[in-house]
């Protein structure tokens, strides 16, 4: 009777190393195998994030709005920079830097806050994270309620490039499971890396054209005079996905929406693909000290 | 007060369930325990070597389909680990160990639960992840509710639950899935005195049903009663392996001798 999906037989020996090729095959193995796991998980994450507040999923939506507001009192009235329909302008970046780093420290704490059950019994532990990165997604679809809502106090810009939000959105997920594969193993080991990445995530944000544009970095003096710098700031992959989202939901500002910047959109989904693989395989090879370490 | 009745020995015709040859588990103590990064970061500069330290050391056992196995011995014995090393929750760092079956291990009952969900929804977590078909555990579910006698409690989220509630649901679990291996780790104990009977009960039936049972306790009593056959651990290694009373009355002999030189020690200091 087969009543598991495990293998009724289990020989294990001191461990010998699996090549990276063949840890690749078992974590998709893993997720292929666990796809109601991750279900499950992803539901009950969702369920936890809206229960526990009194307005519920209301918050999911206020969050950003709130967030937004106070970055237009801060730039547009306090630093007085005038950009037109600013708070669609930084709206466009809030959206989805607020998906990537509530997945990523989900993510950062889903192996670790499992603990209990990953010393009871035998499961892959690759679920864990992909579920956080997953449910994160949910998070970003409840922005897109404000955004619609912000877009109709601004109607000229709304355009046809909107349909490629989604096309931008898989390449930040993809960019996101990447890092959050890293950061979930990273964190069994360096517990101290929770408070780290807070601080890494925040300078991100700065050094990244979120409430500015990258026109506006490029024509500063600093970059012009140093070649090095703008290449690198170029390639951050955030400069690439906020200039995209802005490029389609805002335009310039004084243009209407156009397509992003296929060539770095495409480049940055290459990239990413590379390090959710280079990711699971890292994770993969450290699996079986989590139980020992936790 | 230990009645001897034991169960005679299984017969060794039948295959072996599990065969462990040689297991040690070894625990770097570099990255063991909340390290932060800074001591991380201490040790892999001081050049002295982070001491190995061997949990289980030349383990070898067989498990006969059908019998029921005591694992006893002092705290920190390694009679934990080397369930978690049965489970596959563990690698040996030495040997090896073959398991022919499938094993249910909810080695701390119900410490793995979701609190915020029912425990319905826990019943059908549980079961996703121990790799359960979904159809299987659905149409187990019954059973499991009724089984854990939780009442209108099994649609309320796990917080609400008293831990006697919680270890129910638990046992549950681990036992409606009919595994051929059932790992126990001290869930005798939990519960209430009428739960405890109740499980006592499902565990015999269990062990009636021919399946092979690894149970670690210290339960003297219980060893003695209903285990064909139990392994004495200490500091790792297996210090006596056989008859259940013989085994037991060994460990008595060493508990009582380790409280004696505990209490002459105490005593040359002066005390």
């Amino acid at each position: 009777m087969s009543t598991t999906s495990e293998a009724p037989a289990a020989f294990r020996h001191a461990a010998s190393r699996p090549g990276p090729l063949h840890s690749l095959r078992e974590a998709v193995d893993d997720i292929t195998s666990r796809q109601r796991l991750v279900r499950y998980l992803v539901a009950a994450d969702i369920r936890r994030k809206g229960a526990d507040t009194l307005l519920g999923n209301l918050w999911w939506i206020m969050d950003p709005l709130l967030q937004m507001g106070v970055y237009v009192v801060f730039v547009s009235l306090i630093l007085s920079v005038k950009t037109p329909d600013y708070p669609l302008f930084v709206l466009s970046a809030i959206l989805p830097w607020k998906w990537f780093t509530s997945s990523v420290s989900d993510a950062a704490g889903s192996v670790i806050s499992q603990e209990k059950l990953i010393k009871q019994i035998q499961f892959p532990k690759l679920v864990l994270p992909v579920a956080a990165t997953t449910a994160g997604v949910v998070g970003f679809l409840f922005g897109l309620i404000p955004l619609a809502g912000i877009m109709l106090l601004y109607q000229h810009r709304i355009s046809a490039s909107l349909v490629f939000i989604p096309a931008i959105a898989l390449v930040q997920f993809l960019f996101t499971l990447g890092t959050a594969l890293f950061v979930s193993a990273i964190n069994v080991f360096f517990r101290d890396l929770g408070n780290v990445l807070r601080h890494l995530l925040r300078l991100w944000f700065y050094l990244s054209p979120a409430l500015y544009s990258m026109s506006t970095l490029d024509a500063s003096s600093t970059f012009q005079h140093n070649p090095v710098l703008r290449t690198l700031a170029h390639a951050n992959p955030f400069a690439i996905l906020f200039e995209s989202y802005r490029a389609v939901i805002y335009g310039k500002p004084d243009g209407s929406p156009h397509a992003p910047d296929l060539q770095s959109l495409v480049l940055l989904l290459v990239a990413s693909i590379l390090l959710v693989a280079l990711g699971a395989i890292v994770f993969k090879r450290l699996e079986p000290s989590y139980a020992k370490v936790l | 007060m230990a009645i001897a009745t034991t169960p005679p020995p299984v017969s060794a015709a039948s295959p072996l369930a599990i065969d462990a040859a040689n297991l040690g588990v070894r625990y770097s103590l570099r990255f063991t325990k909340k390290t932060t990064l800074r001591q991380s970061l201490g040790q892999v500069f001081s050049r002295e070597a982070a001491e190995p330290f061997w949990a289980l050391r030349n383990v070898s056992f067989g498990l006969v389909r059908g019998e029921s196995l005591a694992v006893i011995g002092p705290n920190g014995a390694g009679k934990s680990t080397l369930l978690q090393v049965l489970a596959g929750i563990i690698l040996p760092s030495e040997g090896s160990v073959e398991v022919r079956g499938h094993v249910s291990s909810l080695l701390t009952l119900g410490a793995g639960f979701d609190q915020d969900l029912s425990g319905r929804e826990n019943i059908l977590l549980a079961g996703a992840f121990m790799g359960l078909d979904d159809g299987l555990v659905r149409q187990l579910l019954p059973s499991i509710v009724e089984y854990a006698d939780l009442g209108q409690f099994i649609d309320a989220p796990l917080k609400t639950y008293s831990s006697g509630m919680r270890a129910r649901l638990g046992f549950a679990i681990a036992t409606s899935v009919d595994p051929d291996i059932l790992l126990l780790d001290e869930v005798l104990a939990t519960g209430d005195a009428e739960f405890r009977e109740k499980s006592k009960a499902r565990v015999i039936e269990l062990v009636k049903a021919a399946k092979g049972i690894v149970l670690v306790t210290h339960d003297m009593v219980w060893v003695e009663e209903y285990c064909n056959r139990a392994i004495l651990l200490e500091k790792g290694r297996v210090v006596v392996e056989g008859n259940p009373s013989e085994v037991v009355r060994t460990h008595m002999e060493h508990s009582a001798a380790r409280k004696a030189e505990r209490a002459a020690r105490l005593g040359s200091a002066g005390l």
